[in-house]
């Protein structure tokens, strides 16, 4: 909102420099952005909350001077005449419940012609365009009294008369922006006796509008329902000066001030003379009755104020909430915002000052609490990123692009549903349709993002919620807080270029492992297990209390491509819920061994179909005395071995707790062991 | 006498000419090898002429050979001998040791300026890193961290709110819709009411998590992005309070001299309402920083943080608590803007392409 410095000087008496004025002005919520001279004027620009559509008229903002200085506003004598309310055929309203009011005048013999310099120049200070004399006083008029008007061509009013009705379904008008637009029965229209002349509250029609030619006008100024205007302004998706003030309430109490405005400068500026004026008003204004049991009492409560009655009253009355009785204040009618107590609480202190609120904390009653696993969390984190992980945050909508492409968690998607994820309705955003129902989309188009930046050695995770329709009519979506990590490329040292190795499946499962322990939950189980999106070979299902809660491997290569990835990429999802919902391991202290052990390394001749944890379980089955641990060395695989095999190295530690092992002792039960797994499994020590 | 002294002699000259060489020895023009290699001849030599063994030793056997009175002559002469030569290997091994080790220390020499060996650490996201500050702040506050759901239902999003059917914020074309008309939480102030209907009041809670709004993405917006809601409802509770608690967290985030203001404004669920400003953490609200227009406060002096009131009864009474016995302030503001400011970011967008380059600035 664009406000003039000298007009408003004209409207109330201001003696304050435009700069003290924007701080007090933005002192009691009317938000100065900025002063600009414009000539030998200052202009304002201010930003309004949506409530204070009073403060839409150099009228509104004079009026919260008013309250501020304690100045009276100016009051001009103008040659004001009174309507007729009955006994006349200009205006008929069918539809009362929307047209609350509506005055018609008529002006005669007019000359349309450019307007003087003093009106263009003030319409040009505040940023208005410029047309001819009676558009540009109507406009003068909204932006001085803060009400919407539009003149007609009296001659082109068919039978020169006006209806106010509901259009009806299918009738269409040119509006003066030349659009031919569809009405229908929601939408209130100003019509003559047989068709639309304008969409009310919104725009004139074309064809009854001002032109050069016109000599008789029709002045309308009138009040409209907001919500319908709203309505209307929404449907045609047309927004103007005049719907944006009728949604919003104008002063319904002023309109005969404004159109004996008008009227005077059009008699005097286009040579008008004024003829009939008619006011109907079906829908008198009955101001809000405000309860206050002690108003100086409430602000006190809300605010903390001690702001003494008289001021309160002052206050008041200076923004026309006139004190009906002792405990009932009536609302103004240009005032759309004042319902309850609390209202009238804000005008007082606002006025009074918000710089006089203290500064107090309020007493402290209970002791601080972080959310329940935020701790965790935070933990978990701080792991990964001294992994080398970075933390990235998508955003929680992802295009349709990724639909079936990546194997969801577990248990999550309702697969028996048509639509079993959350789509973006008229979203308007490019990439917004779909709640996304894995956090692996976000996290590589972030891998490609940064490949485009040249950067090939990336660790990634994130932590956030994915979104599923639920499987309950009417029920609110699911909703699950997962954990997902990708991995590529190669090792680096800090600040080194030269790589130390590349990436593989472990780096991404060490990381998995190590935000298990992170949230100090007992280990994660890897399962080998064919996943759509990984590749055959190099995935696993991760389980956790034998449940699987997701996948971890390597992209398959028709996803790598399609996101022309040239360096194979891995990755890790999980719900993170069921790890949070387990409870934290106990730490209990276990003696320290006072006897040394004794460790054997054994290479495995072994078919490839046999896995680590198929040695390590068949061993920890047997309870071999003295055996305190199965660990893994290394694996060998290529030369000198066959295509089905590979050579395995495990290390088992021998120990007692009562005395020092002998070698004999240890190598009988070595050879137990090492022959209780070549019989059990396809594998051969190798010597 | 005279015939052992020329033994003495004898050995003497054959000491003499082996050590030749190392006498005065010039170290300058020595490679390391040649250097090691003088050593080990000079180990040699030290064996030879010192010690049990050697033939300056077998001289006392001739001892008992000389004329008892010229016995204490010819034992200093002995002495004299050993001693001389003792001195000169050590000299000379002297010599070459420190010689050798220069060189070894200049060969082994290192460039202390390479970089060292650091495995390379990553980084928390900006927001997380900033939401963990406030929310200790808070804590230390007596106040209880929230979340709760992201989509949400047209109840809690907006008429839990005093938001009804029909307001314009309602129908403004900012809150996304999804499946079976649920709303993406357009504020977290939906937490409020969630918390308030767990908890009962009296409460202090905040509350940070993602909202979004039908934005189109440019240097300032973003379609989602992540609030901070504040709430806290008790008996006694006023805008001091409110004024109070806004100046405490900023001036831990901040420093001491942090001041901040309340200016008038709306908001549906609050009443009266106010947005809350702070003096600008640059130029200390001077507007002026190193004689150039402040940045982050475009040189007004203050930073428009967020927006705050008195929780409205309406929004009270949806949660079941008497605002004509409870009264109770709530505050909201956004992290992205937040730190956009304090690092002088003048892209939010790059919050979430996490772009490593970006990411790796944070701490
Ligand atoms: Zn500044």
């Amino acid at each position: 909102m664009i406000i003039s410095y000298n007009w408003l000087k004209d409207l109330v008496e201001v003696n304050l420099s435009p700069q003290e004025l924007a701080n007090e002005l933005t002192k009691v919520g009317l938000a100065v952005e900025g002063v600009h001279q414009a000539n030998d004027d200052f202009v304002f620009d201010i930003d309004l909350t949506s409530n204070r559509s009073d403060c839409l008229s150099h009228l509104g903002v004079a009026r919260e001077i008013r309250a501020i200085t304690n100045y009276e506003l100016l009051i001009t004598n103008h040659k004001d005449q009174k309507p007729k309310t009955e006994d006349q055929n200009v205006v008929t309203i069918q539809d009362a419940d929307l047209c609350h009011r509506f005055t018609a005048r008529i002006i005669r013999n007019v000359r349309i012609a450019p307007s003087p310099d003093w009106l263009k120049k003030r319409l040009e200070a505040i940023g208005e365009r410029t047309i001819n004399n009676v558009a540009d006083i109507s406009n003068y008029v909204m932006h001085e009294l803060g009400q919407p008007m539009h003149a007609f061509d009296f001659n082109k009013l068919a039978e020169n008369r006006i209806v106010i009705r509901r259009a009806r379904n299918g009738e269409t008008i040119k509006t003066l922006d030349e659009a031919r637009r569809k009405l229908n029965d929601t939408m209130l229209a100003i019509c003559d006796a047989e068709k639309p002349v304008a969409v009310a509250g919104v725009m004139g029609g074309f064809d009854s509008g001002i032109t050069e030619e016109t000599t008789n006008v029709l002045l309308e100024v009138a009040y409209f329902k907001r919500e319908n205007i709203r309505q209307t302004s929404r449907k045609l998706n047309l927004t103007t000066e005049a719907s944006y003030r009728f949604e919003r309430g104008v002063d319904i109490e002023n309109l005969i001030r404004a159109s004996n405005r008008a009227t005077e400068l059009i008699c005097e500026l286009a040579n008008g003379e004024a003829g009939e004026f008619v006011d109907v008003y079906p829908t008198k204004f009955v101001p809000n009755k405000i309860q206050s049991k002690d108003i100086q009492f409430a602000v006190k409560r809300l605010t903390g104020l001690d702001v003494e009655k008289n001021e309160i009253l002052r206050i008041l009355n200076a923004l026309g909430i006139q004190s009906k009785s002792e405990t009932i204040y009536l609302s103004p009618s240009w005032r759309h915002d004042l319902a309850i107590e609390e209202d009238l609480v804000e005008e007082v202190a606002r006025i009074y000052g918000y710089d006089k609120i203290a500064e107090e904390l309020p007493p402290s009653v209970n002791a601080g609490e972080y959310q329940p696993n935020e701790m965790r969390k935070l933990h978990l984190r701080q792991t990964l990123a001294n992994l080398g992980f970075d933390e990235a945050i998508n955003y929680s909508f992802i295009d349709t692009h990724s639909d079936e492409k990546f194997e969801l968690i577990p248990d999550f998607v309702h697969e028996n549903l048509d639509e079993k994820f959350i789509s973006l309705k008229d979203s308007i955003i490019e990439g917004a349709t779909r709640m996304r129902p894995s956090l692996l989309s976000g996290l590589l188009d972030a891998v490609r993002t940064n490949f485009n930046h040249r950067r090939r050695d990336i660790k990634l995770f994130e932590l956030g919620k994915v979104f599923s329709a639920s499987d309950k009519e009417n029920d609110l979506p699911e909703e699950k807080e997962l954990f997902a990590l990708v991995v590529t490329g190669s090792e680096t040292l800090q600040n080194k270029a030269m790589p130390l190795r590349e990436y593989d499946f472990y780096d991404a499962k060490g990381a998995l492992e190590s935000a298990a322990n992170a949230l100090n939950i007992p280990a994660l189980e890897f399962k080998t297990k064919d996943v759509k999106h990984l590749r055959k070979g190099q995935s696993a299902a991760v389980l956790f209390n034998g449940k699987q809660i997701g996948a971890i491997g390597r992209l398959t290569d028709e996803i790598t491509s399609a996101y022309k990835f040239k360096q194979p990429v891995f990755v890790a999802e999980i719900n993170l819920q069921v790890l949070l919902e387990a409870k934290e391991q106990e730490v209990l202290y276990k003696p320290l061994p006072v006897f040394p052990s004794i460790v054997r390394d054994v290479s495995l001749l072994a078919n490839r179909s046999v896995n680590f944890a198929d040695i390590k379980q068949a061993i920890e089955a047997e309870n071999f005395e003295l055996l305190r641990k199965v660990g893994f060395v290394d694996v060998y695989e290529g030369e000198g071995m066959m295509n089905n095999e590979r050579s395995i190295t495990i290390r088992l530690e021998y120990r007692s707790n009562e005395r020092t092992l002998l070698e004999e002792e240890v190598e009988k039960i070595h050879a137990r062991i090492l022959q209780n797994i070549e019989s059990k499994l396809d594998v051969k020590q190798r010597l | 006498m005279i015939e052992q002294k020329r033994q003495v002699e004898k050995i003497r000259e054959a000491f003499n000419q082996e050590f030749g060489r190392f006498n005065n020895l010039n170290t300058q023009n020595l490679s390391l090898s040649e250097a090691e290699t003088l050593q080990k001849e000079l180990g040699e030599i030290r064996i030879k002429h010192t010690g049990k063994k050697s033939e300056i030793s077998g001289l006392n056997k001739f001892i008992g050979q000389v004329a008892p009175e010229e016995r204490a002559e010819f034992g200093k002469l002995i002495q004299s001998l050993s001693s001389e030569v003792s001195r000169a290997i050590e000299k000379a091994e002297l010599a070459l040791k420190t010689f050798i080790e220069n060189i070894k220390i200049e060969r082994e020499k290192l460039d202390v300026t390479l970089p060292g060996n650091r495995p390379r650490v990553g980084h928390l996201h900006p927001i997380t890193l900033l939401r963990q500050k406030i929310e200790d702040i808070f804590v230390s506050l007596g106040y209880a961290i929230e979340d709760d759901r992201e989509i949400e239902t047209d109840y809690y999003n907006f008429d839990a709110l005093n938001i009804p059917e029909g307001h314009p914020a309602r129908e403004s074309q900012d809150t996304f819709y999804a499946t079976h008309g649920f709303a993406l939480r357009s504020q977290t102030s939906t937490v409020q009411i969630r918390a308030m209907e767990r908890r009962g009041v009296p409460i202090r809670i905040i509350a940070p998590g993602r909202v979004f709004r039908r934005d189109t993405p440019d240097l300032t917006h973003t379609p989602m992005f992540h609030q901070i809601e504040g709430l806290c409802v008790d008996k006694g509770i006023t805008m001091a309070h409110l004024k109070g608690t806004v100046a405490e967290w900023l001036r831990r985030l901040f420093g001491k001299e942090t001041r901040i203001r309340l200016r008038p404004s709306y908001f549906p669920f609050t009443e009266p309402s106010a947005e809350f400003d702070f003096s600008c953490f640059k130029c200390g609200g001077t507007g002026e920083f190193e004689h150039e227009r402040c940045r982050p406060c475009k040189g007004s002096g203050w930073i428009e943080l967020g927006g705050s009131g008195m929780v409205h009864p309406n929004v009270l009474r949806a949660c079941n608590v008497d605002p004509q016995v409870y009264s109770g302030f709530a505050f909201g503001f956004g992290l992205e803007r937040m730190c956009a400011l304090m690092y002088s970011l003048d892209d939010i967008r790059l919050m979430f392409e996490n772009d490593v380059r970006f990411l790796e600035q944070f701490r």
